[in-house]
């Protein structure tokens, strides 16, 4: 094995995040310190910090109501985004006829971006029964066509030779996906439920459109609160944004631990 | 032979089985809007009145009137094309960050960050970056003396758009990392092993498995740079509305205009319709010139 | 076999029981109105007495309300008639009214208007007619509003200037006066038409009278812009005024580097809230100079597809007059469309919040010369149209002569074609 230097690697990385975390602190530096951001020159360190806008946004919208219901829909969300998305990824990686079509289909469906659905999707969600509902509110978002191909491309890259040799040994289709396949797909599992939680999490407009009772509506909706025309909310703005940002990082953190980390012993040799 | 038969008939039910779920979804929420938007396209509507045919009257309108169309479709083909600069980025950083050294799940989590974040507040703070009175931008490159007076970054209109796609590939770059990544630890070790044993060096061991192998997930990525550059709605109404003029206005913006801000659900129905054949075109001709079959690969041993 | 059909039969199981838990409770038959506001969620004790005092009169009809922001409101409320469930009493913003009032979305309030002067007789009559098209009433005020012109005392002491510009030209010399590195002279704000007051100041009309030709393209129009274009590029106008919406401007005059601030009233309590240097010492408000101002107001209108009409109707009452007005008054901060309340309301606020006094002053001032306000059923066409032509030439893109002579052509395709 090759060694080599490590220092070059941590100075370039530091840069980008520092470059990448600017933003991001002043988000943080105004939620806690709700100063008006157009202030002139723009300082880095927050003066007078405090929690009050945390504390603020948990009072001035049912923030846990929300919560519940946002969690509620994402959890939906992603165990359908994982069952259904690895069924269908799995289903491309076998010949048939049609498949062709299926593959255009879908790569068709991804060029209809959702703006351009509301009013039929709302129609239809309506038809369904589903209005002010979770199960309403997660079903456009139930599959993606993004993590099916992530899933293909991982099924595509377990090596033909275990297969066969599971094959041989008499195992049928099931157990071959899920004793050989599923277990060396983690990272597109832990991929795919970061993605489809983040897209349920932060989805704005279809609870919007759908959902008419206070108490059903979901954390981003909660946001219009803090955009109205006279309340002082600039802080308790930013504060939302990371409580809302929050649950997200969390689950990426956890699913990177659980899948990413140490994958590439094992199955692999031999 | 009948046995041969009855195993493909079933294999053929458990992959229909197995497509059922997301098919449904997808007829559901996006083939059959897209056939509502067709015929919508071919009428004069509004919520109030019945449909009357309109035939080609609003593509005629859309491709000899509007200038305003053409001006958003090639600030969409622009974003578009600026989707590889992010996912060059997001290449390099994966393949950092893939290197066994310390702390680099702290560094994959901070490069990611910014992809949670609500668009709103993303839109919000860049537009602050880019103030031209106030905002941190200008004041670093005055305070380092590389000019002497504010930037009007998104008030210009050879800026605004520069400015929007390089706020967009800050929001995206964690997330094509994250796809880049899952690609890169598909490979596995033993061929970097064997190669290195061959005697390949790090580029030759870079271009001839590296490359090659995370061909699906650049696919990927490349297909995710096109569609967001035609669905990245929230980035554009947050920080610019389209502005100034319709120099940041994408073609998604237009039509959620034109449909929920003027009424006009028909014209939008015939851009939509439009935006459709185009991308799918694109994506299509992506499709082929990665190889196919949506970039996947063999590993043969 | 056997385990992963357990498995799978669990999998469907959790999700049978999941669409069980969160189906739609059975729809009731009761009698409903929804009503729809605009931006205003906080506002919940006075929207409870509305409900009080209606269902005093109408104890079997339950009222169900809704609040969206602005930027999502018509999304919202056009898929609810999609739909064929639209809200039926709405608080709109505007003209956004005429969008659907021209195409019969919207109840003929006329008859009920004569038929109860005690009502209409407590309201502007000129404010009452920014609701009219085609001879038709539609709403009717539910707070009122429109630009003035507020100003940082603190920079005009600065500058050497000793009050607020008294003529349009004053107002420019004025700007380049207190333009200096991260300061500017003057803001205004843009949707809505609310910067026209510019324009009609200096004698330039929008429409034609009979709102079919577009009439703006004359060389005093050209002057106008090549004015304000010049005034941009040297600082005097901040150039947000032409790109900004809302938090940006107010936000901009809340850190105290915009000498003038041109919007209407609700603007002063968002950017005082920003900004604890506001108060009536800093910050002055009084008219543009001629008086011209593009109204705002906020008006009540009532879906045709409304089941209970009258019902409706009364609850529109209600809410725009005496006591409900009132309530709304006090719980957002503004003036009504009342007479007799906003007195009450001035004395409330006197006591209450005397910064605000000053600013709702104009607010009733000057009603004869709004301007910014054409019954035109195309006017969102219209301002998509123009505005982007008026921000290439204010920004430099384009010269004033070309981009008004674009518009015009703009404009004109809009109001004759389908």
């Amino acid at each position: 094995m090759h060694r080599y230097p490590h220092w070059p690697f941590h100075v370039t990385l530091s840069t980008i995040c520092a470059l990448m975390l600017v933003p991001f602190i002043w988000v943080l530096k105004t939620s806690l310190t709700g100063e008006n951001i157009f202030t002139y020159p723009p300082s880095v360190l927050p003066q007078d910090p405090h929690l009050f806008y945390y504390v603020d946004v948990w009072y001035t919208i049912p923030f846990f109501r929300y919560l519940v219901n946002s969690f509620l829909v994402s959890l939906i969300v992603v165990v359908a985004n994982i069952v259904f998305n690895a069924m269908a990824g799995y289903a491309l990686t076998r010949e048939f006829i049609g498949k062709k079509a299926i593959i255009i289909l879908f790569l068709s469906c991804m060029m209809i971006p959702f703006q351009v659905t509301i009013i039929p999707a709302y129609l239809i969600t309506k038809e369904l029964g589903l209005l002010n509902t979770h199960l309403g509110m997660a079903l456009p978002v139930m599959s993606t066509i993004v993590c099916i191909f992530v899933f293909k491309a991982s099924f595509d890259a377990v090596p033909r030779s275990l297969i066969d040799a599971a094959r041989i040994d008499g195992l049928p289709d099931w157990k071959i996906i899920f004793k050989v396949m599923v277990p060396l797909s983690q990272s597109a599992i832990a991929t795919n439920i970061i993605l489809a939680f983040i897209w349920s999490w932060n989805n704005f407009l279809w609870p919007l459109v759908i959902i008419r009772d206070q108490h059903m509506q979901t954390l981003p909706l909660g946001l219009s609160r803090f955009l109205t025309v006279v309340e002082d909310t600039t802080g308790a703005l930013y504060a939302f944004c990371i409580m809302v940002l929050i649950p997200g990082l969390v689950i990426f953190l956890l699913a990177q631990r659980q899948f990413i980390a140490g994958l590439t012993t094992g199955a692999a040799k031999g | 032979m009948s046995i041969i038969k009855r195993k493909r008939t079933r294999e053929l039910l458990l992959i229909g089985f197995f497509l059922a779920p997301s098919l449904i979804i997808f007829i559901l929420y996006r083939i059959i809007p897209l056939i509502w938007n067709g015929i919508l396209s071919f009428e004069f509507w509004s919520p109030y009145k019945p449909a009357e045919f309109a035939g080609l009257y609003h593509y005629q309108e859309m491709l000899f009137y509007d200038d305003v169309f053409w001006e958003v479709l090639l600030n969409t083909v622009i974003f578009m094309l600026s989707s590889p600069l992010g996912i060059l980025l997001a290449l390099g950083i994966a393949l950092l960050v893939n290197a066994p050294i310390r702390g680099r799940n702290l560094y994959r989590t901070i490069v990611f960050m910014s992809y949670p974040v609500m668009t709103v507040a993303v839109g919000i703070i860049w537009q602050w970056l880019y103030n031209e009175k106030v905002g941190l931008i200008n004041y670093i490159l005055m305070s380092l003396g590389f000019i002497d007076q504010g930037i009007p970054f998104l008030e210009s209109f050879n800026l605004a758009l520069p400015c929007v796609i390089v706020a967009s590939i800050w929001q995206v770059v964690g997330f094509y990392m994250i796809v880049l990544l899952t690609g890169l630890q598909n490979i596995p070790p033993s061929l970097y092993e064997s190669a290195a044993i061959d005697g390949a060096n790090s580029w030759q061991r870079f271009k001839r498995i590296t490359l090659p192998l995370i061909r699906p997930s650049i696919f990927i990525c490349i297909v995710i740079g096109i569609i967001n550059s035609f669905t990245n709605f929230d980035l554009v109404f947050v920080m610019t509305q389209g502005g100034p003029g319709h120099a940041t206005d994408l073609l998604i913006t237009y039509i959620y205009d034109e449909a929920f801000k003027l009424s006009k659900f028909d014209y939008a129905a015939a851009l939509t319709v439009v935006n459709f054949v185009f991308f799918l075109g694109l994506a299509l001709l992506a499709n082929k010139l990665s190889g196919g079959e949506a970039g996947a690969v063999e590993t043969g041993d | 076999m056997k385990r992963y059909e357990k498995r799978l039969g669990l999998v469907l199981a959790f999700f049978s029981i999941l669409l069980f838990m969160t189906a739609s409770q059975g729809m009731t038959e009761d009698k409903k109105l929804t009503v729809l506001t605009w931006n205003i969620p906080y506002f919940e004790e006075g929207f409870n007495q509305w409900v009080s005092a209606f269902n005093e009169i109408h104890p079997d009809i339950t009222i169900e309300r809704l609040d969206k922001k602005g930027s999502e409101w018509s999304t919202f409320y056009q898929t609810q008639v999609v739909a064929g469930t639209a809200p039926d009493i709405i608080d709109v913003q505007g003209g956004l009214w005429l969008e659907y009032a021209s195409k019969g979305g919207l109840l003929d309030i006329t008859d009920y208007l004569k038929r109860d002067t005690d009502y209409t007789e407590r309201i502007y009559p000129e404010i009452l007619g920014s609701w009219v098209f085609e001879g038709k009433n539609y709403g009717v005020p539910l707070y009122i509003s429109k630009t003035l012109l507020f100003y940082n005392k603190l920079m005009f002491k600065e500058a050497g200037l000793s009050g607020p510009p008294a003529s349009f030209d004053e107002l420019l010399s004025f700007a380049q006066k207190m333009a200096q590195g991260e300061k500017t002279g003057f803001m205004t704000l843009n949707f809505d038409w609310l910067y026209w007051p510019l324009f009609a100041a200096n004698g330039i009309e929008l429409l034609t009278p009979d709102l079919k030709k577009a009439a703006f393209n004359t060389p005093e129009a050209v002057a106008l812009v090549e004015k304000l274009a010049e005034a941009t590029a040297s600082g005097a106008i901040n150039k947000i005024s032409w790109t900004g919406r809302w938090v940006e401007p107010n936000g901009a005059f809340a850190s105290g580097t915009v000498g003038m601030l041109h919007a209407h009233a609700p603007a002063f309590l968002w950017f005082k809230s920003k900004a604890d240097w506001v108060n009536e010492e800093t910050v002055g408000a009084t008219h543009l100079p001629g008086g011209w101002s593009t109204p705002n107001s906020h008006a009540l209108l009532i879906s045709k597809s409304v089941k209970y009409p009258d019902a409706a109707w009364d609850f529109v009452k209600i809410a725009t007059s005496g006591a409900g007005a009132e309530a709304l008054g006090k719980g957002t901060n503004n003036l009504t469309g009342d007479k007799i309340v906003n007195e009450q309301l001035f004395s409330y606020f006197e006591k209450e919040l005397p910064a605000v006094v000053p600013v709702l002053k104009t607010q009733l001032e000057y009603l004869d010369k709004l301007c910014g306000n054409w019954p035109a059923a195309k006017d969102a066409e219209i301002k998509e149209a123009f505005y982007p032509e008026l921000q290439n030439a204010l920004l430099g893109q384009k010269s004033a002569q070309d981009a008004l002579a674009d518009a015009e052509k703009k404009v004109n395709r809009v109001l004759q074609k389908r």
